[in-house]
């Protein structure tokens, strides 16, 4: 430990010691799960050791209500980024202009649904689209998600427009530009970054949600509420593979993520 | 800041016939508090971000909050009033069947006396169709009565399972506090900028996995048979029933739900100023008057949305309890809100129960924003 300030050899261990407890709290549960799908043995087990297998893989393969609850997932994923960026967009285009004392309280509703438990969402959603005949389902999971999924959108889109120079738009404006192509040829380029950044977000968040998409659901299934109810009934391995997946998925886009966030810190650092 | 471009745009504007426009729009555009979204995206494009932002505001987020509202707010009579109804009706139709049966019984009869009685017989029995009219539609249409009933018929026990939930989010909650606010100090401000990447990967990577498998982690360690009873037999020790009590549910939210504290108080403390804390050290103050005195005041704001987001989450939790309880261990709130609303078909109680969790993570925002002394543009930033 450099920065070193904490004083003396001894705290520093302490510091060492509690950072190395609180790692190995985070990661030993997913190394046991990770290591299960690998054995040879069903119910999913590490002290009952029966061999390195690869089975479990094909296993996951064929399994149809999976494939179906991935598809699900997917078209949810894709109608919650349609709904989202939209939402998110005039959310922030709208706070960033307006002139008023409505701003803060409009600001805290728009930011609100991130604060609200995920489960209230969904029941909420599935209460009022009752009124309008749509009942639980793929598109009510969309809509009940894309209503706070939104909320991260609209921060997104506010952080990269307290940055946005006004005075090209303004520039355009006065150069007889129309407010569509001034809005086209210079708002949206500068904002493309955070769209496509948004989009991925909200895909991913849509993916992985469990708590209100299983409100809004109805009949079918998610890939992820799939998982839930097979956890529910009986352990397979099925599920660990699914989670090897997943852990393999996730810590090469986190280290992406990481490395290119160390990177902009060390670029400001320079520049600045 | 509007204003001064508006001055701006006054001078340099080409003059050029305005098109004429609806009188409405112009007072919106003019002055006002839209006069900047209309003049920056024009009245087309101001106006499809106006409906978009609506539907969203309206649509998504309050409109169904209202609607549950309402749905919580009534009931519908059912059970032994309906009964009641429906041999109310029955008696009223016996009635009728006598009194037909009367009728007939004048029937030739011409003398005066016998007249009346008809007449008596025949308001009479006009009398009772119009009431069995009435009792049908009352059978058909049942009764909503508004009031606060379906908060009211929360059980005794459905009550402990409320406090549960929030003695074990609060608990959450703190453990979560304790545990994070060193972590997020260290990556932030005392390891080297190599080292604290490599830490903030290792907390990535956990945060980032579904919440679902990290729990099914646990569900593989507590499992009756699972690696920790396993472990408890090599040294000689009785299994446990883990899942069987709410410390398994405990245990199991602790485990998802702690990184959602880290890393907005490593936001908030990054951005302290190194010099602060060397300036304090070498002004003679202890590691405690450092934290107390200048990281954790600065730090603040991620601390108060650390814990809303960590007790939200706890509170909230239906994967939680769902995947990490087993037979006699008892139910959990959202549990309880998923079985009225999909065992016992009651969204009334649903929604109450639902808008009750939600008053409660409301007042806890409130309560974490009066600690905290910040406001609500600080928290979610």
């Amino acid at each position: 430990m450099n920065g070193g300030a904490a004083g003396g050899r001894g705290s520093a261990l302490v510091l060492n010691l509690y950072i190395g407890i609180f790692f190995a709290y985070l990661f030993l549960p997913l190394v046991i799960m990770v290591a299960a799908a690998f054995n040879d043995y069903s119910p999913p087990s590490v002290t009952v050791w029966r061999g390195f297998t690869l089975d479990w893989f094909p296993a996951l393969w064929a399994d149809t209500r999976m494939w179906q609850g991935l598809i699900n997932s997917l078209l949810i994923a894709l109608g919650v980024v349609l709904i989202s960026i939209p939402c998110g967009l005039a959310g922030a285009l709208i706070l960033t202009r307006l002139d008023s004392r409505m701003n803060a309280p409009l600001y805290a509703i728009m930011v609100s649904p991130i604060l609200t438990p995920g489960i209230i969402l969904g029941v909420s959603t599935l209460v009022f689209w009752r009124n309008f005949g749509v009942g639980g389902g793929l598109l009510l999971a969309a809509i009940a998600q894309a209503t706070f999924i939104a909320s991260y959108c609209m921060l997104m889109f506010m952080a990269r427009l307290q940055r946005q120079d006004r005075a090209l738009e303004e520039a355009a404006l006065d150069l007889g530009a129309t407010h569509a192509r001034a809005f086209f040829r210079i708002t949206v380029p500068f904002l493309m970054p955070t769209i496509l950044t948004a989009a991925v977000i909200a895909f991913l968040q849509s993916i992985e949600n469990y708590n209100t998409t299983v409100f809004a659901i109805g009949g079918d299934h998610t890939l992820v509420t799939e998982i839930g109810s097979r956890m529910r009934f009986g352990l397979s391995p099925v599920v660990n593979v699914i989670g090897v997946i997943f852990v393999v998925l996730t810590v090469i886009s986190a280290t992406a993520y990481v490395l290119l966030k160390q990177r902009e810190q060390l670029r400001a650092r320079a520049r600045g | 800041m509007t204003s001064r471009i508006g001055a701006v745009e006054a001078v340099t504007a080409p003059q050029e016939a305005p098109r004429p426009r609806p009188a409405l729009l112009v007072r919106a555009t003019r002055g006002g508090p839209l006069a900047g979204l209309f003049r920056a995206y024009g009245d087309l494009m101001a106006g499809v971000i106006l409906v978009i932002g609506a539907v969203w505001v309206l649509g998504l987020i309050t409109l169904p909050q209202v609607f549950m509202l309402e749905q919580s707010l009534w009931h519908e009579r059912r059970g032994g009033e309906q009964v009641q109804l429906t041999l109310e009706i029955d008696n009223a139709y016996q009635d009728l069947e006598l009194l037909r049966f009367d009728r007939m019984a004048l029937e030739g009869d011409q003398s005066a006396e016998a007249e009346a009685e008809r007449e008596r017989i025949q308001a009479r029995m006009a009398e009772l169709e119009q009431r069995i009219a009435e009792l049908e539609a009352a059978e058909r249409q049942p009764v909503r009565t508004y009031g606060l009933a379906n908060y009211a018929r929360m059980s005794g026990l459905h009550f402990q399972i409320f406090l549960k939930t929030l003695v074990a989010g609060a608990l959450v909650t703190l453990i979560a506090l304790v545990v994070c606010y060193p972590m997020a100090y260290v990556v932030a401000k005392v390891a080297t900028p190599q080292r604290a990447a490599l830490l903030m990967l290792g907390l990535v990577i956990p945060y980032a996995i579904n919440e679902l498998l990290r729990i099914f982690a646990w569900l593989m360690i507590l499992d009756f048979n699972g690696v920790l009873n396993t472990m408890l037999g090599w040294l000689g020790l009785a299994p446990v029933r883990y899942l069987d009590s709410s410390a398994g549910v405990f245990v199991g939210m602790v485990y998802a739900y702690v990184l959602f504290m880290v890393f907005p108080i490593y936001n908030t403390v990054e951005t302290l100023d190194r010099n602060q804390i060397e300036a304090a050290r070498d002004l003679g103050a202890s590691t405690f008057k450092i934290h107390s005195r200048i990281v954790i005041p600065h730090a603040k704001p991620g601390i108060a949305v650390g814990c809303i987001m960590t007790f939200m989450l706890a509170v909230g939790s239906y994967s939680v309890p769902q995947i990490l309880s087993r037979g006699s261990a008892g139910d959990w709130f959202s549990q309880l809100i998923y079985k009225q609303f999909f065992e016992s078909f009651n969204w009334n109680t649903g929604s109450a129960y639902a808008f009750t969790l939600l008053l409660t993570c409301i007042a806890f925002i409130f309560v974490m924003m009066a600690i905290f002394r910040v406001g609500i543009r600080d928290i979610a930033r």
